[in-house]
């Protein structure tokens, strides 16, 4: 199935008009009648031990309903659940889990975690409160450095570990050290890739509502992952699953925060709201979410490629620093996806990588839109760069010589992902993709025409060409349950939860398309517990491609019920039935037929006999887990110009090129690189989270951290989908995702392109986030 | 947060630095200074309110003062906390006798800052740092002129 | 020590509201949980990811950055004032049909942006519609496709007039 009525058809959304008019429900439109507001009083200090926490005063305050420090939650205190699991399939790893504690308990491990929960009338009284809590601590100098965290045990993090160490974890492919002896060239470099946030536009939230008399606990939360919540709540409570009912609003943004878990509202608040037999109503404000949601990259990398003179990559080493903040409650994701990533485009016989995953005092480090690729590829493509300049080479010549080719594929490239199993690059034209991007945005003419007349003038212009890849679509799995309703309207449940990504539509192209019905008549519900109670969650772009998946395979189930169903009843064939809008028909006589609502009808007798074997009702669940992830890819170019006066670079043009395996929508698809590609832009440009030796963070508020805006988009975008016939098919659509690409090569593109524009001997930049003031700076290192 | 800087006082070393341990005369000084109190000797009690840009809060905190060798010199130590974090700064001042009945005051310190005073603040920290001196010593003038005039 | 409250009188989409309030509520606290117009979105409450972006006495301004006694006896329109979903705002359809809004936080404060912009510049260049915008902050489009959607809209009401 590649087109169909609506698959592969740029289908307008079915969720636009009520999102447009104001009339959908975000977090903080949830009222509860009867609520109280919690605030979080949250610590100043990064590092701490706290002597004493006195409420008294405070609970004095008029509207003040209660106040919980640690102590007050005994033995229900504990440090939350390890998210994902440590690395034990890769061989010698070695993995400290300190997990998130719900709140701080004696020792404060980041500027932002939570002290006390001032439960109040209103969230005003609530904050209020704070000014007459009396906080006694004794401060511990920070651990902010990377680096000297590694080596330095003076200060720890966690008192019972021997260091600061969260993890190390090797993976070597071949042998690196015998590649380096056969080397002509030996370059190595020290990288950093900068620390930034997720900053979807629309903050967390939580609310519990315990309802005494049928004994459940109602959630609704913001979340990326309603049946994680759904489980931990129930956990922590002793409760059965089904006593959770976790339900997800509109959610204004995610990419990857709010996948996580942070346990002061989600375990916390349930409890509180059991305890007070009231609603209990929290919602984030920005500084919180800049101190206390997770937030991704900072790395340091320590690189070393070894070549041939002609340019031939015969190996490469990566030791690299990740920071995983106070606690590694989410596992290795992240670095791990930036080790599979270092070397996937690329054929390189020997690798050895080494993950040093550090404790520092800073909020938890999890998966932001790009998540630890963006990491591996800078790496990767910068080295490229590095290594061009030493042999005298142009940066286009050694990717065209090292990109893997079409019929290279699939490969297995011997590295653990974060999906536990080896990476597989499934397929896909990596050479081609960068050779179509080439013509696309003319490298030729620039280098010949453009640049040196720009040079002529005085004007600084220059050009980056970079490929990458975005592994997509991880296990476990994912499912959805279809129904069609005596109405003749198709409805379609899943644990998948939404943040803006056009899942009402898409999965309705999907399911309409099979059923033939009209799309306005499939209504797709996501993250309600109580409809779907099975799945992992939003994260890893792979919701198109496994819920995907599982919709067509649901569906299918369902068509085959209509047909037998029909059958019976019209007495004919089912070969000699088919699928009219709406309605099925006898082929050649439209006029013999049943609606589907009919049908549905006769699928749920209420007297007479359901035959042995069958279920009633039109209605079908499906669940799809893939045998490993599909890998998506492309390439970019980047033609950038600098101001003479204040080095600040503008994006005269760029040019993308994806392939994300099958399309169901093509014009969501851009969306989702348009914006993955602004969020590449501020990352490089822009944004940055700067902790100070203290562990302060600097920039909690969107005055200081930058996002970028429409004025800082390139003034010419080009997005190209360059879908390789796959001859492998993971999942039974061909879908690959696309969430996370557009993030992905934006940062060694532009910077490789503000290099070319200076044109400058020794003039190297070596970092992601690049203000004019630092590109100055690189500049007067080039001159001495 | 680092912080250097002078001032040129039209008085006599004695009196300048006879100032800098009158309390009165401090907390005048300073803006938004809402109480200081002598605990004894070397230490005072402070209620101060800052404004930052966007974040204004009360900060009550202690003022130490040690090192104190008269007339020439003395560190200052400010521990402070509030609503909107804490501050906790060491500042170290000498006062040149240049003659003709003037002196310089010197200064240098560095200040600690937590909290939201940091997290939001930090941009204008600097300038408001800056500003604040300004108005203390202007204020220290005055007090001045009228003191060492009027005696 | 309940805050003293102020009775104000505010018109919004039309309607006059009497209420009294503490001196301290945001007007753009006041409009989504006093009034119930939920469509105005918090995103920063300090002033600039313009999510919270209504329309005061015709000019666009932060609710999040005024109070609502300062509201007293002013004009406000919020999103709900637009279209409806069976009846589109031509600014509306444009962004359903150019695919300008994904998770649609943001959307309403760049409709109440450029409502009173596009009735001041009815043809604006694409260069002038970045600028527009420039104050409003959306985390998932990349802006490309709000810029394509107010093109089209300034020439669905051009044809209008």
């Amino acid at each position: 199935m590649t087109t169909g009525k609506y698959f592969g058809k740029s289908v307008l959304r079915l969720e636009d008009k009520n999102m447009l008019t104001g009339n959908v429900k975000y977090m903080d439109d949830i009222e509860i009648p009867g609520q109280l507001h919690a605030a979080f009083l949250r610590s100043d200090y990064a590092h701490a031990r706290i002597l004493k926490i006195d409420v008294s005063e405070a609970l004095k305050r008029p509207g003040v309903v209660a106040i919980y420090t640690a102590e007050d939650f005994g033995d229900f205190w504990k440090p939350g659940p390890l998210l994902v699991p440590p690395p034990t399939a890769i061989d010698g790893s070695q993995f400290n889990a300190r997990t998130l504690v719900p709140i701080a308990k004696d020792k404060i491990r980041y500027s932002g975690e939570v002290l006390a929960v001032v439960i109040a009338e209103s969230r005003y009284i609530a904050e209020d409160a704070f000014d007459d809590i009396i906080i006694d601590v004794d401060p511990l100098p920070a651990v902010v450095d990377l680096e000297k965290a590694w080596e330095d045990t003076s200060v720890l993090v966690h008192d019972d570990l021997p260091s600061n160490m969260a993890a190390l974890v090797k993976q070597e492919v071949g042998s690196y050290e015998e590649a380096k002896k056969k080397a002509d060239v030996v370059v190595s470099r020290r990288m950093l890739i900068e620390h930034v946030a997720g900053a979807a536009m629309e903050n967390r939230g939580f609310i519990a509502s315990w309802d005494d008399q049928n004994q459940v606990m109602t959630i609704w939360a913001n979340t990326q992952s309603p049946l994680t919540i759904r489980g931990s709540v129930a956990r922590a409570l002793n409760l059965a699953e089904s006593q959770v009912h976790v339900i997800t609003p509109f959610i204004g943004g995610g990419f990857g925060p709010k996948v996580m878990t942070s346990l002061s509202d989600d375990v916390l608040l349930p409890w509180i709201s059991l305890k007070l037999k009231r609603p209990i109503k929290w919602m984030e404000d920005r500084r919180e979410n800049f101190l206390a949601t997770t937030s991704e990259r900072d790395q340091v990398h320590h690189c070393e490629i070894v070549l041939k003179k002609d340019g031939t990559i015969l190996g490469f080493k990566d030791v690299f620093y990740h920071n995983t903040g106070a606690y590694d409650s989410y596992g290795m994701t992240v670095p791990l996806n930036t080790q599979t990533h270092t070397i996937s485009n690329y054929r390189v016989p020997n690798f050895y990588s080494e993950i040093r995953m550090v404790f520092t005092n800073q909020m938890v480090v999890t998966p932001v839109r790009g998540a630890g690729r963006s990491e591996g590829v800078f790496a990767m493509e910068r080295m490229l760069d590095f290594a061009a300049k030493e042999l005298g080479i142009s940066p286009v010549e050694i990717r065209l010589k090292n990109l893997l080719k079409a019929e290279e594929l699939p490969l297995n490239t011997g590295v653990i992902g974060q999906d536990f199993v080896v990476n597989i690059l499934d397929s896909g034209d990596y050479l081609g993709n960068y050779q179509k991007c080439l013509a696309e945005i003319d490298y030729d003419k620039f280098r010949k025409e453009i640049q040196p007349k720009a040079r002529a003038e005085g004007k600084r212009m220059g050009i980056g060409m970079v490929a990458f890849t975005e592994g997509t679509a991880v296990g476990p799995y994912e499912g959805c349950k279809i129904t069609v309703s005596t109405s003749g309207k198709v409805t379609m449940a899943t644990g998948y939860s939404t943040q803006g990504q056009a899942h009402y539509t898409v999965f309705a192209q999907i399911i309409a398309d099979q059923l033939n019905v009209k799309i306005e008549d499939v209504r797709v519900v996501t993250g309600d517990t109580n409809l779907f109670a099975w799945g992992a969650g939003t994260f890893a772009s792979r919701g198109a491609a496994l819920v995907g998946a599982a919709a067509y395979l649901a569906a299918q189930k369902v068509r085959a019920k209509i047909f037998s169903t029909a059958s019976k009843k019209l007495e004919v064939p089912e070969e000699e039935i088919e699928l009219c809008e709406g309605s099925v028909c006898v082929k050649g006589q439209p006029e013999t037929s049943i609606p589907l609502g009919m049908l549905a009808s006769l699928a749920n007798p209420m007297r007479g006999v359901v035959e042995p074997g069958v279920e009633p009702g039109l209605e079908a669940t499906a669940y799809y887990g893939p045998p490993h992830g599909s890998t998506g890819s492309g390439a970019m170019g980047v033609i950038v110009s600098i101001d003479e006066e204040t080095n600040k670079p503008t994006i005269e043009r760029m040019v993308m090129v994806d392939d994300c395996g099958t399309v169901i929508n093509p014009l969501v698809v851009e969306g989702q690189l348009q914006g993955g590609i602004s969020m590449g832009i501020g990352n490089t440009l822009y944004e940055r989270l700067v902790y100070d030796e203290n562990g302060q963070l600097l920039t909690a508020s969107f005055m200081d951290y930058l996002m970028p805006l429409a004025t800082d988009m390139p003034e010419k975008l080009e997005i190209i989908h360059n879908h390789a016939e796959s001859s492998l098919k993971v999942n039974p659509l061909g879908i690959k995702g696309v969430g996370e690409a557009g993030a992905i090569p934006p940062g060694p593109a532009i910077v490789q392109a503000i290099e070319d524009a200076f044109g400058v001997a020794g003039f190297e930049i070596l970092e992601t986030n690049l203000s004019p003031s630092q590109i100055y700076e690189y500049l007067k290192k080039a001159a001495k | 947060m680092k912080v250097e800087g002078d001032h040129l006082f039209k008085a006599p070393r004695e009196v300048v630095f006879e100032m800098f341990n009158d309390p009165d005369a401090l907390g005048a000084a300073v803006p938004g200074m809402q109480k200081m109190v002598k605990i004894d000797e070397s230490h005072y009690e402070a209620v101060l309110g800052i404004r930052v840009g966007p974040v204004s809060a009360n900060f009550s905190g202690t003022l130490a003062l040690t090192d104190v060798v008269p007339p020439e010199s003395v560190t200052l130590i400010v521990e402070g906390k509030g609503g909107a974090g804490f501050v906790k700064g060491v500042g170290y001042v000498k006062f040149e006798d240049l003659g003709d009945q003037t002196t310089l005051l010197k200064y240098t310190g560095e200040a600690n800052i937590g909290g939201t005073l940091a997290s939001v603040g930090q941009r204008m920290i600097d300038s408001v740092a800056k500003s604040m001196f300004k108005t203390v010593f202007e204020k220290l003038d005055k007090i001045l002129e009228e003191r060492w005039q009027k005696s | 020590m309940s805050e003293k409250l102020f009775p104000i009188t505010v018109t919004v989409n039309g309607e006059e509201y009497h209420r009294e309030v503490e001196a301290r509520l945001l007007l753009s606290d006041f409009l989504r949980h006093d009034l119930g117009l939920l469509g105005t979105h918090v995103g920063c409450e300090h002033g600039i990811c313009g999510a919270c972006t209504i329309i005061f006495d015709g000019e666009p301004i932060r609710s999040c950055l005024i109070f609502a006694v300062q509201a007293n006896g002013h004009d406000i329109r919020t999103v709900e004032s637009l279209g409806t979903p069976e009846n589109l705002h031509p600014l509306q359809q444009s962004f359903h049909e150019k695919h300008a809004l994904q998770c649609g936080f943001c959307t309403p404060g760049f409709l109440m942006t450029l409502v009173p912009y596009l009735e001041e510049h009815p043809n604006p260049s694409r260069e002038e519609i970045r600028e527009a915008i420039d104050g409003n902050i959306c985390r998932c489009t990349g802006y490309e496709k709000i810029v394509e959607a107010v093109q089209d809209a300034a020439e669905k009401l051009s044809q209008k007039k």
